[in-house]
């Protein structure tokens, strides 16, 4: 290989380091989205759920290791992972209970929710450690990274499988790979997957099949809070170690795009959060020309913008084009019925 | 809104805010020291006072809380309608904050450049305001309208951009170099917006408050425009089936409510700020979105709902000052009341269709 194409290699897969890092949120929260949107609870409330996991996990585990100081040290780190999950499992289990008990319609019901985090993390890091900005005075632990080991001999790869700095990825940026290949395979290839999509296809078809409805759909806001926790802890206990206010930064809505956009399938979800990631990775790049910082905030959302347009368009013209077939169909089906012919 | 059809009542306003309240209450006991002292401030910090003192008698004080409580119900009012025509329509357009961005910018800019005739200034500024957040509600709308694009998406985005815009236009463009920090020219305040309470910026713009929720109510009960929008709110198939132009119908609710968010923006403009700075803070568009939810969607409901809104958020600011408690319990107590206003029922079903089977037939 020449050192033309080696160097691009490098460069090539530092931007796709990046990438995987700044997406690796986005997939997580937007695989939370899928489940419930599967189950037919659209969950609006991700960005409220991340935001609780950033903060109590940051909490948990600055507490953890305030405590127990001697302690082994993938104590906080446990901590705090269990504490953040704990805080977005109830968060969601909130939001299930309004929906399903008290019969709050699900969209506001989610954005109380939102608001809800949003108060409830600030007003608690007030009362804790005096600030309203970020929680930078309390020592908080950092969730384990994977180095993988024996790629020295080959940089560009080295550099894409273990980040710039080639230190290792945070271990949630695999996780949440994992996480998109599990769903699949648990959504689509076993019961429960089975009678969560029959749940959100059609809840009275499904109870009436003796499904309890309602039970799945409290799982599947539950699984939707631990993944919407898991990308909220990844932003506070691995991309930084600290929580700020409103850290989340409409993460957990780009999250939810990424469903619609992904025609809410699993690999389409993930390709969108990459997507997304990708165009806040063009954001930083674009940075580093002598560009006025605000246009280059102005690109993430505009690519999420036009590749929502490009996709919507895309799934209205299929189901156009199935709806021109099938009164197609349709219309040809009376000369055709008597002789038991089938026209298509 | 409609009632809900399974027989049982819907819990009154009131009591989804005394519950909020209870709550943020025992919330308070848990983190302050001085709950009565917090609590305290937070339900009287808004109140005027009458206060004696032998030098000048009989005082009211405090009205500058007092105006500020009043200022942020009409920008409030404003925004909860914004937000109350997409919802009507059934679209969860969040996208206020942006087209009231824009719409204060455009006012901004009109005030200045024709700051010599204020009576001529003033209604071109208002229009201005006006189109500034049609069109940007309305890009959003025809995104929808046109091309499926999902509007809660589409306006976040399009709030980010119209915040980005501001700033790029107020630090390049438009700027005063005369002060010390970055902001724009002064719009030059004409007499007849001269301040109603001494020390407030409460002007005649409070005027706004009937007269756009007036213009809402009629458009939405009296116009064949209102009606469309009630209908593909409430029953789209139907719309649909009907001959209602839906899509339009959507593109316009949206850009009729931006409209409203502008006009927001000619009264944080007009009258609260003159100048705009380039760090003027989003989140105003939310919290319009709770105002017409606590209204229930009802535009003559949400003056008073702004005016809970805006009175819960200033004695907020006084519970601050007062207590070690900070404001930000505030949104919590609002979030619980968004939540408690939206349930049906405050008791799980399960515990209510014991009763219910009594008296009708299981379904």
């Amino acid at each position: 290989m020449s050192l033309e194409s080696t160097s691009f290699a490098l460069v090539a897969a530092t931007l796709v380091a990046a990438l995987l890092r700044a997406a690796a949120p986005i997939i997580l929260a937007a695989l939370g989205g899928l489940i419930a949107e599967l189950a037919g609870v659209v969950n609006v409330a991700l960005e409220g759920l991340m935001l609780l996991a950033a903060f109590f996990g940051v909490i948990g585990s600055a507490y953890a290791l305030q405590w127990f100081p001697g302690a082994a040290p993938w104590v906080a780190p446990l901590a705090g992972l269990l504490a953040g999950l704990v805080a977005a499992v109830l968060g969601a289990l909130l939001l299930a209970v309004f929906h399903l008990e008290f019969g709050a319609d699900l969209i506001v019901a989610g954005i109380g929710i939102n608001l809800l985090a949003a108060g409830l993390t600030v007003f608690l890091m007030v009362t804790l450690t005096g600030d309203k900005g970020s929680t930078a005075a309390l020592a908080s632990a950092v969730l384990p990274v994977l180095h993988l080991p024996g790629l020295a001999g080959w940089p560009a790869l080295d550099t894409l499988l273990n980040g710039d700095g080639r230190g290792g990825h945070p271990l949630l940026v695999w996780v949440a790979f994992g996480a998109a290949a599990l769903l699949s395979f648990l959504l689509y290839r076993t019961r429960l997957g089975l009678r969560l999509r029959a749940v959100g296809e059609n809840p009275v078809a499904a109870r009436a099949g003796g499904l309890p409805a309602k039970r799945l759909q409290y799982l599947a806001l539950a699984a939707s809070g631990v993944l919407a926790g898991l990308g909220g802890l990844y932003l506070a206990m691995g991309y930084l170690t600290l929580f700020q206010a409103e850290m989340s930064a409409g993460r957990g809505f780009l999250a939810l795009a990424a469903v619609f956009m992904g025609g809410r399938r699993p690999l389409g979800t993930v390709l969108a959060a990459l997507l997304f990631g990708a165009s806040s990775v063009l954001a930083t790049q674009l940075a580093l020309f002598d560009i006025p910082s605000q246009v280059v905030y102005m690109v993430p959302p505009l690519v999420t913008i036009v590749a929502l347009v490009v996709f919507s368009q895309r799934r209205a013209a299929a189901q156009r084009r199935l709806a021109a077939a099938s009164l197609h169909q349709w219309r040809a089906a009376p000369q055709a019925a008597p002789q038991g012919e089938t026209t298509s | 809104m409609t009632t809900p059809s399974d027989g049982l009542q819907r819990p009154p306003a009131w009591v989804a805010i005394a519950l909020a309240l209870a709550l943020g209450f025992a919330l308070t006991c848990l983190v302050s020291r001085t709950p009565g002292i917090a609590f305290h401030a937070l339900l009287t910090g808004p109140m005027p006072q009458l206060r004696w003192s032998d030098e000048t008698g009989w005082q009211l004080m405090r009205l500058t809380r007092v105006g500020t409580v009043i200022e942020d119900t009409v920008t409030l009012s404003l925004l909860g309608l914004a937000v109350l025509f997409g919802f009507r329509a059934r679209q969860f357009s969040i996208g206020a904050d942006g087209q009231f961005f824009l719409g204060a910018l455009a006012a901004t800019w009109v005030g200045v450049q024709l700051g010599g005739f204020p009576l001529l200034g003033l209604p071109v500024a208002v229009v201005a305001a006006l189109s500034a957040g049609f069109l940007w509600g309305g890009i959003a709308g025809v995104l929808k309208a046109r091309f499926g694009a999902s509007e809660i998406v589409t306006t976040l985005m399009l709030n980010l951009i119209a915040v980005q815009l501001f700033r790029a236009v107020v630090t390049h463009a438009f700027h005063d170099s005369g002060i010390a920090y970055i902001a724009t020219p002064a719009v030059p305040t004409p007499a007849l917006l001269a301040p109603l309470l001494p020390r407030t910026h409460v002007t005649a713009l409070v005027l706004l408050v009937p007269l756009a929720t007036a213009l809402a109510a009629w458009l939405l009960a009296r116009t064949t425009l209102g009606y469309e929008l009630r209908v593909v709110g409430d029953a789209p198939a139907f719309a649909a089936q009907t001959g209602v132009p839906v899509a339009r119908t959507v593109a316009l609710s949206m850009a009729i409510g931006g409209a409203f968010a502008g006009l927001a923006g000619f009264h944080v403009s007009h009258g609260l700020l003159k100048r705009l700075p380039v760090d003027l803070n989003p989140g105003l568009g939310f919290e319009g979105l709770v105002v017409a939810l606590l209204a229930r969607n009802e535009p003559r409901a949400v003056p008073l709902a702004a005016l809970l809104y805006a009175y819960l958020k200033t004695g907020a600011q006084a519970m601050e000052l007062a207590s070690d408690v900070s404001r930000e319990m505030v949104l919590v107590i609002q979030a619980c009341i968004v939540l408690l206003v939206v349930s049906q029922r405050l008791l799980p079903q399960r515990w209510l269709q014991v009763s219910w089977l009594k008296r009708k037939a299981p379904r």
